[in-house]
């Protein structure tokens, strides 16, 4: 029986902690100093809480998107729509709460979390029922909703960027004892998240059902598996994490725009693939789907506190998604062989 | 099934590795000079400047980093002190990207940071944290007039909608239908852009506007979706253009008849020229877009190191460039460091201004 330290030290997140913490290192050491203007000192320009928050900030708004992500693709779907869910979600809450100027700050904040997480759901239904019904890949459906909720989002919000109440940019920026310059809620909803989306995955009986129609969904039928819900359900989950991250996103930056998310999707589907993800289903983890998009947000990071030409982003970018792909299908293909050489059990 | 995940790992610890490499050193502390006339008054020798534009992919907004960091030249050492610009523009248009720009600056010791805004409504509370951090933040091109920041640098956006309009409806002999291309429709610079070209049009009965038409801001987007409402609307006779996005490719060169149509836009970059000298833009009304960085130095210069009063808006005014003054203009954008102006047209006499 293996020790829990060696549990640990081979678990796939440990890996992908282990390169984070690398590059937090290389950062460290590269990244130079400054003098910090209220205390004096010196400090460094990539080890230092505010930026160690600011990043972990910048990375949970598709990090939170990027659990429910996970729930798609370990299923063997994909989901193009969530940027969309987020600018519709965003702009429906800071519309309501500017005509309905609830009285109390509590009140402003429930009613936007309730608006947003009621966005995010029936969006998530209507894409689950698309694909449960139609016979056409999510890809397409997907595709197709995230032009449609885009642009319901243009038209309702004129193309405004429309304030949010200040309750709710004081909930996102609450400094909960820290430094008043530090704002650790969307961090701390992130790790949220991704603790209730292990769990969800990993330690109950629906979630081990999604890997079991993502790895094989024929066998999953025959094992009497309701894949219509499954699958439903990996949609409804996909869109809520949108529309929570919308909730946080508009309320942290302070406004909403029809705009909003643009292009995130690609962050959020390369979050979960960088995290392990395999895109043909059966495989992915919550909290590696969170670890891949705080490994993204730090090389876009890198590239910057480093003074490389920032135009490397994207280069950077695409070449660790395609190693992390193709190492991963290659990962794939050797744990089959030792599965088919082994005289007794497998590998795993 | 570890290893290859390890060798995966290892292969992404390798691509950050290189990524450190390729940094090369870390940047040394400014060298003890003598003291220079900023130090015996006691005022930081370096000035760290982060410049956030709103796209890394928009001519105009390199035009304004190109001014920056002459600027910076320029000034540092007539004033005594060491001014870097940090370019933090995003790729692309963003405002959520904006504020965390700002907010890295911030966490790396910018003193100052010159940002022209996307979203005004997303970037207000990281200016105003970065003010509360002790930052000197101005706006220009687009501003953010809800934030703290200390100055505005910009044309009037209102004004230039109008003088757009103007312009066309002079070149149409006041009658026509006119389409409004309008660029990133979040802008709330364009958007006021816009409103004066609405007002303008008013002015005149005979002008008829048919829509106003969003674009993704690059030329080849720009350029297509010219292309798609012509078509869509061949009774089109002019477009006010608020920005100068399609005129950054040659295309509507070869698929316009200036005779059938004409086009007054604002900016008149280098790779625009062509289009006032065949006739399909007779005026381009021109932000001097690199002043937006030499002067956004120059004002936090003048805010941080001579410690001047600087006025809440610093007004730019447009330059009107038409076939009369064309070689003027190409000179001018010469001597302003841009290297792909056309020979013939720094060739043109000088004509009077």
């Amino acid at each position: 029986m293996k020790s829990l330290v060696q549990r640990v030290l081979t678990s796939p997140v440990a890996g992908l902690l282990m390169v984070i913490l690398l590059l937090g290192t290389i950062l460290t050491l590269f990244a130079g100093s400054h003098v910090d203007r209220r205390t004096g000192l010196e400090v460094n320009n990539f080890l230092n809480s505010n930026t160690l928050v600011q990043t972990a900030t910048d990375a949970s708004f598709f990090a939170i998107m990027a659990v429910g992500a996970t729930f798609v693709i370990i299923s063997g779907g994909i989901d193009l729509s969530v940027g969309s869910v987020y600018a519709l979600a965003g702009v429906t809450m800071a519309l309501a709460l500017r005509a309905l100027a609830p009285s109390s700050d509590a009140a402003t904040v429930l009613i936007g979390l309730a608006i947003c997480v009621s966005v995010g759901l029936v969006c998530g239904a209507l894409n689950g029922l698309m694909v449960v019904s139609l016979p056409v890949h999510p890809f397409v459906i997907t595709l197709g909703t995230m032009w449609i909720l885009r642009g319901l989002a243009f038209v309702i919000s004129r193309a405004e960027s429309i304030l949010v109440p200040a309750p709710l940019t004081a909930m996102a920026k609450a400094s909960l004892g820290l430094t008043e310059t530090l704002y650790p809620v969307p961090m701390l909803m992130m790790i949220a998240a991704a603790i209730v989306g292990m769990i969800y995955l990993e330690r109950t009986v629906m979630g081990r059902h999604i890997f079991a129609f993502g790895g094989n969904p024929e066998a999953s039928r025959f094992a009497g598996l309701r894949l219509g819900r499954i699958q439903m359900g990996v949609f409804v989950v996909s869109s809520l994490t949108a529309g929570l991250a919308a909730f946080l996103g508009a309320s942290f930056y302070g406004s909403a725009s029809c705009g909003d998310a643009a292009g995130y999707e690609l962050y959020v589907i390369a979050s979960a693939v960088v995290g392990g993800a395999s895109l043909t289903g059966g495989k992915g983890s919550a909290i590696s789907a969170m670890l891949g998009a705080l490994l993204i947000v730090l090389i876009r990071q890198s590239i910057r506190t480093l003074r490389l030409d920032q135009n490397y982003e994207w280069i950077v970018i695409g070449c660790a998604i395609i190693i992390a792909v193709v190492l991963d299908q290659g990962s794939a293909r050797v744990a089959a062989r030792r599965l088919v050489a082994a005289p007794t059990g497998g590998t795993r | 099934m570890t290893e290859p995940r390890r060798t995966l790992r290892w292969a992404l610890a390798a691509l950050t590795a290189v990524l450190a490499a390729c940094s090369g050193a870390p940047p040394s502390p400014a060298p003890a000079g003598e003291a220079s006339p900023a130090a015996a008054a006691g005022v930081k020798k370096k000035i760290k400047i982060a410049l956030i534009a709103k796209s890394s992919t928009n001519p105009v907004f390199l035009a304004a980093r190109t001014g920056a960091e002459a600027a910076a030249r320029e000034l540092g050492p007539k004033n005594g002190v060491e001014i870097e610009v940090a370019w933090l523009t995003p790729p692309q248009e963003d405002g959520q990207v904006q504020a965390q720009r700002i907010a890295q600056a911030v966490n790396e010791g910018a003193d100052a940071i010159v940002l022209s805004c996307s979203d005004a409504g997303k970037v207000t509370g990281a200016i105003n944290d970065a003010v509360g951090r002790g930052l000197a933040v101005m706006t220009f091109d687009s501003d953010a007039p809800q934030s703290k920041r200390f100055t505005f640098y910009g044309v009037d956006d209102l004004k230039t909608g109008q003088a757009t309009m103007a312009e066309l409806a002079t070149q149409m002999g006041g009658k026509g239908k006119v389409a409004v291309l309008q660029g990133n429709q979040n802008a709330p610079n364009l958007q006021k852009r816009v409103q004066g070209v609405r007002e303008e049009a008013a002015k005149h009965p005979g002008i008829e506007i048919v829509g106003v038409f969003p674009n993704i801001e690059t030329p080849q987007d720009a350029a297509a979706e010219v292309i798609r409402v012509n078509n869509a609307y061949p009774e089109i006779q002019g477009w006010a253009m608020v920005g100068g996005w399609p005129l950054f490719t040659r295309t509507l060169l070869d698929e316009i008849d200036p005779k059938r149509m004409k086009i007054v836009a604002v900016d008149a970059l280098p790779v625009e020229l062509p289009y006032v000298e065949k006739g399909l833009a007779p005026v381009l009304l021109a932000q001097p877009v690199y002043l937006w960085g030499y002067t956004s130095v120059s004002t936090i210069v003048d805010k941080l190191v001579l410690n001047k009063t600087v006025p809440e808006r610093l007004p730019m005014e447009l330059v009107r460039v038409s076939k009369e003054n064309l070689g003027d203009w190409a000179r001018q954008l010469k001597a302003w460091g841009f290297t792909d102006v056309p020979e013939k047209y720094l060739q043109m006499g000088a004509s009077p201004k």
